[in-house]
């Protein structure tokens, strides 16, 4: 039952799990460092993609059908629908280029997530999981990109830069529950990733709406100013 | 007993159909408030017949509902009721001032079901990952009635509470997931996974887990799942939520929603406490139980919208709810269950309340609002009373589930903590009345269009009294006289927990 437990970190799968990990981490570190929303949105997709060759690697090695079903739908929705949604609902439409509406400097949010990851090793590695498997190198990673996805929420005050980081949130979870727990119930699994799309969706609405109308209150503002 | 766990939460879908399928407004509320109704019924009925019964199990560990889910149950059942027949007046004379379209209000009506349904699902699974996922769910389906009125303020409360909440509520998930792992001891090998993620399972294991790992979960669901609660300082999403939805919505919040995370906790707290003992389980909820209260206490203080001080409200109870649980002990646990029905119920009438003077006098400060009791006297008694229920004053309900902690407190070691709750609790009345009989005394604004009734007919009219006084009256009647049916569940739900 925990064969991921037994999976060792030296075995092709287990190495992969663990690099894939290292490259999600890394793209995180990249969308906290950039200012660019084009940029946010290429990172999530990059990351959810090799989080879907994560899934991919998991189940290959366990012979799950479960897991392929979920790196086939991480890949198309994640990977693929997310990032194109949010580039022509959002991105497009709104107009948005530079995030000017950050908190901290790129530097000092950098250095925090340098510290977060510091503690996320910290807090995990030595009591939680023993040596020698897969879990114990991966479940640290994850945990740093949960807490660098709460980061970028809390530095940035954009509605799409938040939204993003909740989507970095829910990929270092995933990450986690992949090589953690493989054998989490499907179900379950299934209704995180119908959660994940549906929370999109309707932040998809609340954002354009909430632009919409800061856009013709600042017009309404301009046109007394005119007056 | 199974289809009764069906029906329960198939209920508040009734007034979902009628909308999605083109109902009016009126159409919809009475199919809403009768489908509330039904779950009502069948939450008492479940109560009455699994009362002395083992726990109802079925689809492999999916559905479980043992006399904890029922005391939830049947607190959300009564807030529904009360909600969906509250929201027929308001939301007709909403549509009626031009306030709402019609789509919105269709809107409501899908959402306010589906939410409903949602939280009483969540609380009949015993699979905390599916319970991750219900609870996670109603946030999406009551994101959308904060929204629902559009303008920039509510869309912007909208946003920030979805946004807030799913994070807190991943925080929960990954709490999960760790006590997932914490079960995965050599001792379960041979089990399913669908039932390591079980309640009773854990809870029947709880000493074999990783004590490590689940010290972290525990630690993860309370903040992940008190973010939903509103306990502080994750409850920055609460007030404006609260303030921005319409009336009937914020008490499903406030009365509902917020009671359905404590749940969560209650779950996990008992497999922590088993697990690990009494003192980790104890110093983290005391911890965030008095952070709550104070913060609470503190922000009522300010005078403004009422909205926001009846939400201010919610965050000082829900951390005394957390205290109570801190205290532990059946007394703790006695007093925190009666104070979750108390404070649900008193809420929702005084949530209620406001929407009746939201739709009278057109606005949400409380400066606005003046003499209540000359222009409005049954709405302005209403306030008062529910106030004063809300503050633990005698001979309301809340008063004596406050009693009850406070000794729960004594009872413990040191009588700081219950002696800092009683001070507590004096500020908080201060602050509290201070706004709510300014509104209700004193001589009416001359600009007050209160005089004429929003509502068209009386069935509309009576939908807007009705719950309120129910409300009040099953208070007063808590405040005097547990019925025997309810003590013996109580007391179920404690023996549940260990």
């Amino acid at each position: 039952m925990s064969r991921v437990q037994n999976l060792s970190a030296t075995s092709v799968p287990g190495v992969l799990l663990d690099l894939s990990g290292v490259v999600i981490l890394l793209l995180a570190f990249a969308c906290l460092a950039s200012k660019l929303f084009n940029r946010y949105v290429a990172y999530y997709g990059a990351q959810s993609v090799v989080l879907s060759f994560a899934a991919g690697v998991a189940a290959y090695a366990f012979g799950s059908v479960e897991l392929w079903v979920l790196a086939i739908a991480t890949l198309a929705i994640k990977g693929i629908g997310i990032p194109v949604a949010a580039r022509r609902l959002l991105i497009r439409r709104l107009d948005l280029k530079r995030d000017a509406a950050l908190s901290t400097g790129l530097s000092t949010s950098l250095i925090a997530g340098g510290g977060l990851t510091a503690f996320a090793y910290l807090v995990t590695r030595p009591q939680l999981l023993p040596h020698g498997l897969v879990a114990a190198a991966v479940v640290p990673l994850s945990t740093a990109v949960i807490l660098l996805g709460a980061l970028a929420m809390v530095v940035r005050r954009h509605t799409v830069a938040q939204l993003v980081g909740w989507l970095i949130v829910e990929n270092g979870v995933f990450l986690g529950a992949i090589t953690l727990v493989a054998t989490f119930p499907f179900i379950v699994e299934a209704g995180i990733f119908l959660d994940v799309v549906a929370g999109v969706l309707i932040m998809l609405v609340f954002v354009s709406g909430l632009t919409r109308e800061l856009a013709s209150a600042s017009a309404a503002e301009l046109r007394e100013l005119q007056g | 007993m199974m289809i009764l766990a069906y029906v329960l939460i198939a209920g508040p879908l009734a007034g979902t159909i009628a909308a999605a399928a083109g109902a009016r407004a009126r159409t919809a509320g009475w199919a809403s408030a009768a489908g509330a109704g039904v779950t009502l019924a069948a939450a008492v009925w479940l109560v009455i017949g699994q009362l002395h019964r083992a726990p109802l199990r079925g689809l492999g560990g999916f559905l479980y509902v043992d006399p904890l889910s029922c005391f939830f149950l049947l607190t959300v059942a009564v807030v529904t009721v009360l909600a969906a027949t509250g929201s027929v007046g308001y939301v007709a004379a909403e549509e009626a001032a031009g306030r709402l379209s019609r789509f919105q209000v269709r809107l409501y009506y899908v959402f306010f079901g589906l939410f409903a349904a949602l939280m009483l699902a969540s609380m009949e699974t015993g699979n905390l990952g599916l319970l991750f996922v219900l609870i996670e769910a109603s946030t999406l389906a009551s994101a959308a009635l904060v929204g629902l009125e559009g303008k920039a303020a509510s869309l912007e409360a909208a946003w920030k509470y979805v946004i807030i909440s799913s994070l807190g509520v991943t925080i929960a998930l990954a709490g999960t997931l760790f006590l997932f792992y914490s079960a995965s001891t050599p001792l379960t090998q041979h089990l399913s996974a669908d039932l390591r993620l079980t309640w009773p399972y854990l809870f029947a294991h709880a000493h074999a887990l990783a004590p490590a790992s689940l010290r972290l979960a525990f630690l993860l669901a309370v903040v992940g799942y008190g973010t939903k609660v509103g306990l502080a300082p994750m409850h920055t999403w609460l007030p404006d939520a609260h303030a921005e939805a319409p009336s009937p919505a914020s008490a499903m919040l406030s009365a509902a929603l917020l009671n359905t995370g404590m749940y969560a906790i209650i779950r996990f707290l008992a497999i922590t406490r088993a697990g690990l003992g009494e003192e980790f389980p104890r110093v983290v909820l005391l911890v965030f139980g008095f952070l709550s209260v104070v913060i609470g206490v503190l922000f009522m203080v300010r005078r403004g919208n009422f909205k926001r001080l009846f939400a201010y409200s919610s965050v000082e109870h829900m951390g005394i709810i957390a205290v109570a649980l801190g205290f532990g002990g059946v007394l703790g646990l006695y007093g925190a269950l009666l104070h979750t029905l108390n404070h649900a119920i008193a809420k929702a009438v005084l949530f209620l309340t406001s929407g009746d003077i939201a739709v009278r006098y057109r606005t949400r400060e409380s400066a606005g609002v003046r003499g209540l009791l000359a222009t409005v006297p049954l709405t302005g008694a209403a306030l008062l009373l529910a106030s004063f229920a809300v503050l633990g004053s005698p001979p309301f309900g809340l008063f004596l589930s406050e009693f009850t902690i406070v000794r729960a407190g004594f009872a413990g070691a040191s009588p700081v903590l219950p002696l800092l709750l009683l001070l507590l609790l004096a500020v908080a009345f201060v602050a509290f009345a201070r706004t709510t009989t300014g509104m209700a005394t004193g001589e009416p604004l001359p600009a007050s269009t209160a005089g004429a009734s929003p509502y068209r007919g009386g069935g509309t009219a009576l939908t807007a009294v009705l719950p309120v006084v129910a409300g009040l009256v099953a208070l007063l009647v808590l405040g005097l006289w547990i019925p025997a049916g309810l003590g013996t569940l109580i007391g179920h739900s404690i023996a549940v927990l260990g």
